[in-house]
């Protein structure tokens, strides 16, 4: 909302305050004002000038050669390139030495004619062109008959005027007015407010139009018939005072109703009496598919949910939200209804917003409007319409009343509470003065509990704690001190599932990998590399109904695209490679489309991209699978659970056959890792790539609980190399799991893999794969001959299986 | 021979020893040397078996000259072993000098995300003060959303909130402050409720420099007997002194939310200038972080807590607007665009 500080001083004294001054101070009473800007600041040297001739200049075909009269006794010749500029107009005119917003006007020699002056546009007199209709914006702006000749324009056009632009809050609808404003500037000042009575006359002919109230949406109609009216623009204070609030600038009639709705915060509306057939104005909802033409031009097509004001034949408006063209108020009008009712808050939105409108008239509604300011309202527009319009009231206002209206309404207050609310030590006298700076009447105030009665332009305040917070923002925010709740100490921990996100931030991190978040919005084109079967259920992307964009249309099933993502902008960027991991959810759908709230998952993902640092002794290298396994192992050792885990071939669509694993702890499967399908990895063209996803969810229940220490040993342990030559499919691990069951006794210790080698000296199609056996038994020290004894069950069981032979050395 | 011949002889015989000890240059010459002077069949020994010839008296004193010189010649000799091994090691030494100014073998420490970094910030102030973590659903119900938070349906303050919906009941939640009731109705009829409730939420804006269509919220609630406004304000100046320093001050300004009552934004000093004005603070000397106020008496009801026995406080921060006002980042799009260099800035720990 934007506010005149001249029009708004006409209501509340603000002598002695600066503009920047009261914003500040209704900002701390929370009516933001986020910007405080002069209207046209330093215009001087401008006046009323009367075109008395204007001839084609003799050199440009594009000037004018103008005699203008500026009050002074001699006429001033004026060079004018406008293309309205004629003889008998008024127009602004800047004297040699008039200062404008773009500058200092001087004397100037225009094509051989010397020019004392200028005549002035819109733009350069610094108004708001942009609400100015376009026969005032192309050219000079022209000023009324009426405007007397020589006078300043500065007062004439309230050019010296300052605008406070409000960001207010959807519940002070009040202040969506000059009325509203003004009490809230008159408590925060304790001045009082004068508000313009109206009285207008009427006659006392019956007004010949009838109102039927056909849905409960409509709590109040008034209408007042007026006749005889004039037409014509405004008068030029009341459109200044209209371009300043940001309202554009019509007619006369319809300048009155803007004027006074933002005056009062009620809107108003004017029928072309002739168009409103019989005299009949029926209220009712709109019938499905019936359509009609607002005054913006637009066909619309309504719903049952729309409120319409019609007459029998037709609908004539969209109540509350925007008129119809067919009763528009033109040149030609006459006679007028006006209108000033209350529509249903909820309804009116929903119309705004199925129709993509945002009248002021509806932004009002939607929040409430004061039901004083009804009849308030349309007695003043009445009155304005006599002075302006020289119309005749013809009667009463026609008055239907589907329900008493609330003029006013009590809430009790304790100051005690309200301290204790606010822990504040308030006095019962502050409190007090408060709310009669704001125009509430507190009763009962020698009592525990006052009873404060509250004026219908406050719809906002309905509870005890609505009071506390006027009390307090009055008082100011700055006068509740600093304390700590005195609560029973409370002992905080973060919950295992909390606890397994924040140990695998910390193990991914020392593991050197570089944390990432990426959006969880996605799109289903981002799946397309994953070569998903297309009963897929990561293809169950549950949909937005209006997304913004097509990137972001439903949340993400798989955590890999967004990571894929990052990859591809890092390389494409000049980073040699990574390695990133994202802790974040994933959203299955129980069924789409979605009836209840879906499951939203815990994972990690990871991806090593690129190549390997290059350093000193190392070459650059591409990461490979082992990268990446060696993470995952890292991780589920650090968790506790690496003696229950396999790794077993994979076959996620995404991931390379030969290169990938299911990672399972116990029979649960937790997650996968391995190199990216070189389909997939091509999707985003990042060449080889390794990937990891674990499910959190899943793993949270089979952790193990605290660590036990094993005891030191008491025997010395035999330690052991093999080396043994198996064919290259051979899996490690098999060899592993096979030493471990043909040991008799609980004898062997550890046993690792520490190198494979193929290559010269091993037949074509073998490998090497060399073991380091740890023997020990708990209870003695083991002999050679023990040792030896178990190492050949191992060698046997290894050639019976694989037909394995050891490797001589 | 007599005794004064022996010592003469074998005084030039030490003489000659002395001068050859000196010229030994290594290990190997040197333990020539000791086999040659201090070994058994040494001069030495022979010196010895002479004294058998002398007459009796004169053999001790004979006997003390060559004991004499065994011990000087030894402790020359360990005085020479000990100086060729410290010129032995001295050469070592010189040989096995490296270049230092070569980098160290990298073991990269990860870099934690900016925003994960002040979550676990903001986690630990709380948690010291005692309060929970909780997290909810991001597909919310209407219900939470909205209606339990005093935010009917077809209400302007819906306007604040630009909804991504899935279907007319579930949407993309705005705000965390759905959990303010799902914790409470969880909860109930307990006190104190203490929470913190970080995570993300939408919001259908258009991304640019101060708008992200997904950021992150911490809430914060606070519900029992005799809580007060005062109490919002100090926890929150705890809070803040924590995360930006120990100089920092809290202001609250009035404001509107469907369910605090009364409501504020709340400033903190200008982390930028100190309160001095700058480009940051557009020279207010404050910035505003947060919006807070005393738990609705509706959301209260609403959520099983008698509103005249129970008060509470709550508050919703912008985790983004911390982490860069922190870090000094300018535009919200670059905590989402993950750039490994400047993400990789954040392997440091402060």
């Amino acid at each position: 909302m934007r506010v005149s500080w001249n029009w708004l001083s006409e209501y509340v004294d603000l002598s002695g305050v600066t503009p920047q001054e009261l914003a500040d101070k209704l900002t701390q009473a929370g009516i933001a004002v986020d910007a405080v800007t002069p209207r046209s600041p330093g215009v001087r040297g401008v006046v009323v000038g009367l075109v008395v001739r204007c001839e084609q200049h003799p050199n440009a075909d594009r000037l004018h050669v103008c005699e203008v009269d500026v009050g002074a006794d001699e006429h001033l010749t004026i060079v004018c390139g406008a293309p309205n500029v004629r003889t008998g107009m008024r127009a602004p005119t800047a004297l040699v030495g008039a200062v404008l917003p773009g500058g200092r006007i001087g004397r100037a020699k225009l094509r051989g004619v010397e020019s004392q002056g200028m005549l002035c546009s819109a733009e350069e007199l610094g108004l708001e062109s942009r609400w100015l209709p376009k026969e005032q914006t192309e050219g000079l702006y022209v000023l009324p008959d009426e405007a007397e000749v020589g006078a300043d324009v500065v007062p004439l056009l309230g050019l010296d005027d300052w605008v406070l632009e409000l960001d207010l809050t959807p519940n002070r609808a009040d202040c969506l007015s000059m009325r509203g404003l003004a009490y809230e500037v008159s408590a925060i000042l304790g001045r009082p407010v004068r508000m313009p009575g109206a009285s207008p006359k009427r006659t006392a002919d019956a007004p010949g139009l009838t109102v039927e109230l056909a849905t409960p949406r409509c709590p109040r109609y008034e209408a007042q018939v007026l006749t005889d009216l004039t037409t014509g623009p405004s008068p030029l204070w009341m459109q200044m005072r209209l371009l300043a609030s940001g309202i554009r600038p019509i007619n006369r009639i319809v300048d009155v109703t803007n004027y006074v709705m933002l005056e009062w915060g009620q809107p108003l509306h004017a029928f072309d009496a002739d168009e409103v057939r019989q005299g009949r104005i029926i209220v009712r909802q709109a019938q499905p598919g019936e359509r009609i033409r607002t005054l913006d031009g637009a066909d619309r097509e309504l719903t049952e949910d729309t409120i319409v004001i019609s007459d029998p034949e037709r609908a004539i408006g969209i109540a509350g939200v925007m008129g119809g063209e067919n009763s528009e108020v033109r040149p030609s009008t006459r006679r007028v209804v006006l209108e000033s009712a209350v529509f249903d808050a909820a309804s009116v939105r929903r119309t705004g917003q199925r129709l993509g409108l945002r009248s002021e008239a509806q932004q009002r509604f939607e929040k409430g409007v004061d039901p004083v300011a009804v009849r308030a309202a349309l007695d003043r527009a009445t009155a304005l319409l006599q002075e302006i319009c020289s119309a005749v009231a013809v009667g009463e206002p026609v008055v239907v009343l589907q329900a008493a209206p609330a003029y006013q309404w009590q809430v009790d207050f304790s100051p005690a509470r309200c301290n204790a609310w606010l822990g504040t030590d308030l006095t019962l006298q502050e409190m007090r003065d408060i709310m009669v700076r704001l125009g509430f009447e507190p009763e009962a105030t020698d009592q525990p509990t006052w009873k404060v009665t509250i004026p219908s332009r406050r719809q906002d305040v309905r509870l005890e704690e609505d009071l506390y917070e006027e009390v307090a923002r009055l008082a100011g925010y700055d006068r509740i001190p600093s304390s700590l709740p005195r609560t029973v100490t409370t002992a905080a921990t973060r919950t295992p599932a909390q606890r397994l996100r924040q140990w695998t931030r910390e193990i991914l991190l020392g593991a050197g990998m570089t944390e990432v978040l990426t959006y969880t919005l996605a799109s289903p084109t981002d799946l397309a590399p994953l070569r998903l079967p297309d009963d897929s259920p990561y293809r169950q992307m549950i949909p937005l109904l209006r997304p913004m964009s097509e990137e972001r249309t439903a949340l993400r099933t798989h955590m890999l695209p967004g990571l894929a993502r990052v990859a591809q902008y890092n390389l494409a960027h000049g980073v040699i490679g990574g390695a990133i991991f994202e802790l974040g959810r994933v959203y299955w759908p129980k069924e789409l489309p979605l009836t209840e709230q879906p499951c939203e998952r815990q994972q990690w993902a990871a991806l090593w991209f690129g190549s390997t640092e290059r350093v000193v002794g190392q070459r650059a290298r591409l990461y490979d699978f082992y990268d990446a396994k060696g993470v995952v192992e890292v991780w589920l050792e650090a968790l506790g659970v690496a003696e229950a885990v396999s790794f077993r071939r994979s076959g996620a669509s995404w991931l390379h056959p030969g290169r990938s694993a299911d990672v399972l702890v116990g029979d649960v499967r937790i997650g996968c890792v391995g190199e990216l399908h070189p389909d997939t990895a091509a999707g985003w063209a990042l060449g080889r790539a390794q990937y990891a996803e674990f499910d959190l969810d899943l793993l949270l229940p089979l952790l193990p609980d605290t660590l036990h220490v094993r005891p030191l040993p008491r025997h010395p342990a035999v330690r052991r190399d093999l080396a043994v030559l198996v064919d290259l499919a051979t899996p490690a691990e098999a060899l592993v799991q096979a030493a471990r069951e043909a040991v008799s006794e609980d004898v062997l210790e550890s046993i690792h893999v520490f190198d494979v080698y193929t290559g010269e000296g091993i037949p074509t199609g073998k490998k090497s794969i060399a073991l380091a056996f740890t023997w020990r038994a708990h209870d003695r020290t083991l002999t050679d001959d023990e040792v030896r004894v178990e190492e050949e069950r191992v060698v046997h069981r290894w050639k019976e299986r694989w037909g394995a032979a050891l490797r001589d050395g | 021979m007599r005794a004064d011949e022996i010592r003469t002889e074998l005084e030039a015989w030490a003489e000659v020893a002395v001068r050859r000890l000196g010229e030994t240059s290594d290990a190997k010459s040197l333990e020539a040397w000791r086999v040659e002077h201090l070994g058994k069949r040494s001069g030495l020994s022979q010196f010895m078996r002479q004294l058998s010839a002398l007459p009796a008296d004169e053999r001790p004193l004979v006997g003390a000259w060559v004991n004499r010189w065994r011990d000087e010649l030894q402790a020359r000799y360990e005085a020479r072993r000990a100086e060729l091994a410290a010129a032995e090691r001295q050469v070592q030494l010189e040989r096995e000098t490296i270049d230092i100014t070569l980098p160290g073998r990298p073991y990269r420490r990860g870099a934690m995300h900016p925003l994960s970094k002040v979550i676990a910030e903001i986690e630990e102030v709380f948690l010291g003060m005692g309060f929970e973590i909780a997290e909810g659903p991001e597909v919310e119900t209407e219900h939470y959303n909205f209606e339990m938070l005093n935010i009917p349906k077809d209400h302007p303050a819906r306007d604040m909130q630009d909804t991504f919906y899935i279907t007319e009941d579930l949407l993309l939640r705005t705000h965390t402050s759905p959990m303010q009731v799902r914790t409470m109705e969880r909860m109930r009829p307990r006190t104190p409720v203490k929470v913190i409730v970080p995570g993300r939420v939408y919001r259908r804006d258009e991304d640019d420099a101060t708008h992200s269509h997904a950021f992150t919220q911490m809430e914060g609630l606070v519900v029992d007997e005799g809580i007060r406004m005062s109490d919002l304000k100090g926890t929150l100046e705890a809070f803040a002194k924590a995360v930006f320093g120990p100089n920092q001050r809290v202001r609250l300004r009035p404001s509107f939310f469907p369910f605090t009552e009364p409501s504020a934004e709340v400033d903190l000093v200008c982390i930028h200038c100190g309160g001095n004005g700058c480009r940051v603070c557009k020279e207010t000397g404050w910035i505003e972080i947060l919006g807070a106020g005393m738990v609705h008496p509706r959301v209260l009801d609403g959520a099983g807590y008698d509103s005249r026995r129970y008060s509470g406080f709550a508050f919703g921060l912008g985790v983004e607007r911390i982490a860069m006002l922190k870090y000094g980042i300018d535009d919200i799009r670059q905590l989402y665009l993950n750039d490994l260099r400047l993400l990789r800035q954040f392997a440091r720990v402060q």
